[in-house]
């Protein structure tokens, strides 16, 4: 199954994305939680913490840095570039912008 | 002044923002409220209906090549603008918005091109309140550029803190406004807003109370202003704009 959660903001996206992706892992489902938001809190709610929050963020400049190479499949950009939450839940993250720009 | 609020959805920067431009307003200054979410928030705390008429069309032409893909029509100006499409608010606010989602989608384009020329040009007699949508996005790309001051609202949360520190990376960029201020919203006790400056690493410069008035006022409805005028809330808001006000003094020559 393939869930995406929307609504405005402050109604609980976030909250209600990351107990529903661990209630499924907890029922043995494997879960891919996904954070597509452009200022990504995920890994705040499946707790994760915002030190590891934040790390997945700076992966980006890596990438630019030609530090670490891009992932050639989906299941490489999970694994290279995505994190354990609790229960089992594979965290990744889509966009973020971390530098102001005007345009 | 040019004031934008930021923060993270549901932060409470519209409801703030509403009130504090009704209460600048009524001081005597004119007031341009400036929305620039297309889900707007914005008209629920100045008091007056949501309607779903974007800035139309004709309003913009194509633009010079190398210039802005839409600038306003020959003969159409900024004041023209706010004369013909900004709402009229309680205490003499006017509201611009760039057109909201609705209903226009196809649309929208032009309208925020209209919203932006018009901001980029309006007569500095105006003072401008603006409120942004939830997040980084806008805000990042220099949506809120008009703004000399940032007002950032954050509520005790570790979400909505995470957010505010993001947005304190808008003092790195090219259009970095001169100053933020840190508003707390839905402040219980000291130990909230210890938990905001503590975070943030730096002092918090406004404190608004979290307010049972103004939540019920919400599900009815009604604006701070309406549900509860003589409330903390509205006194807390009604601080802040004394002291930004103070902060940048009313030049009266160039006030009507």
């Amino acid at each position: 199954m393939k869930i995406a959660v929307v609504g405005k903001g402050g109604s609980g996206k976030t909250t209600t994305a990351a107990v529903l992706a661990r209630t499924l892992a907890r029922q043995g489902k494997d879960v891919v939680a996904l954070d597509c938001d452009t200022n990504p809190n995920l890994g705040l709610s499946l707790g994760v913490g915002d030190l590891e929050t934040e790390r997945l963020l700076t992966l980006r400049d890596q990438l630019d840095d030609g530090e670490i190479d891009h992932a050639p499949s989906w299941d490489q950009i999970l694994d290279t570039f995505g994190t354990n939450a609790p229960d089992g839940v594979r965290l990744g993250v889509i966009t973020r912008i971390e530098n102001p720009d005007p345009g | 002044m040019k004031v934008a609020f930021l923060g993270k959805g549901g932060s409470g920067k519209s409801t703030i923002a509403g009130t504090f431009a009704r209460l600048l307003a009524r001081t005597g200054q004119p007031v341009l409220a400036l929305d620039s979410d297309p889900l707007p928030g914005m008209p629920y705390a100045l008091g007056i209906e949501v309607d779903d008429s974007p800035i139309p069309d004709d309003v913009v032409v194509e633009g010079p090549d190398g210039g802005p893909r839409w600038v306003l029509a020959p003969g159409i100006d900024p004041a023209d603008v706010i004369e013909n499409y900004a709402a009229v608010c309680p205490d003499g606010v006017r509201y611009l918005q760039f057109g909201n989602t609705f209903g226009h989608i196809s649309t929208i384009q032009r309208a925020q091109f209209a919203w932006s020329e018009t901001v980029a040009g309006v007569d500095p007699k105006w003072h401008l309140v603006g409120d942004l949508p939830g997040g980084t996005r806008q805000a990042m790309f220099g949506w809120a550029k008009y703004a000399e001051h940032v007002l950032l609202v954050v509520e005790p949360t570790v979400k909505s803190l995470h957010s505010a520190r993001r947005l304190l990376r808008l003092s790195e960029a090219e259009f970095a406004p001169k100053a933020f201020s840190v508003v707390a919203n839905k402040v219980q006790d000291k130990a909230d807003i210890d938990r905001i400056s503590d975070r943030l690493e730096r002092p918090v410069d406004a404190v608004v109370p979290l307010s049972p008035e103004i939540l019920t006022g919400d599900r009815g409805g009604l604006a701070p202003l309406d549900a509860d005028p003589n409330g903390a809330f509205v006194k807390a808001v009604g601080t802040l704009v004394n002291e930004v006000v103070a902060m940048y003094p009313v030049d009266t020559k160039g006030a009507k």
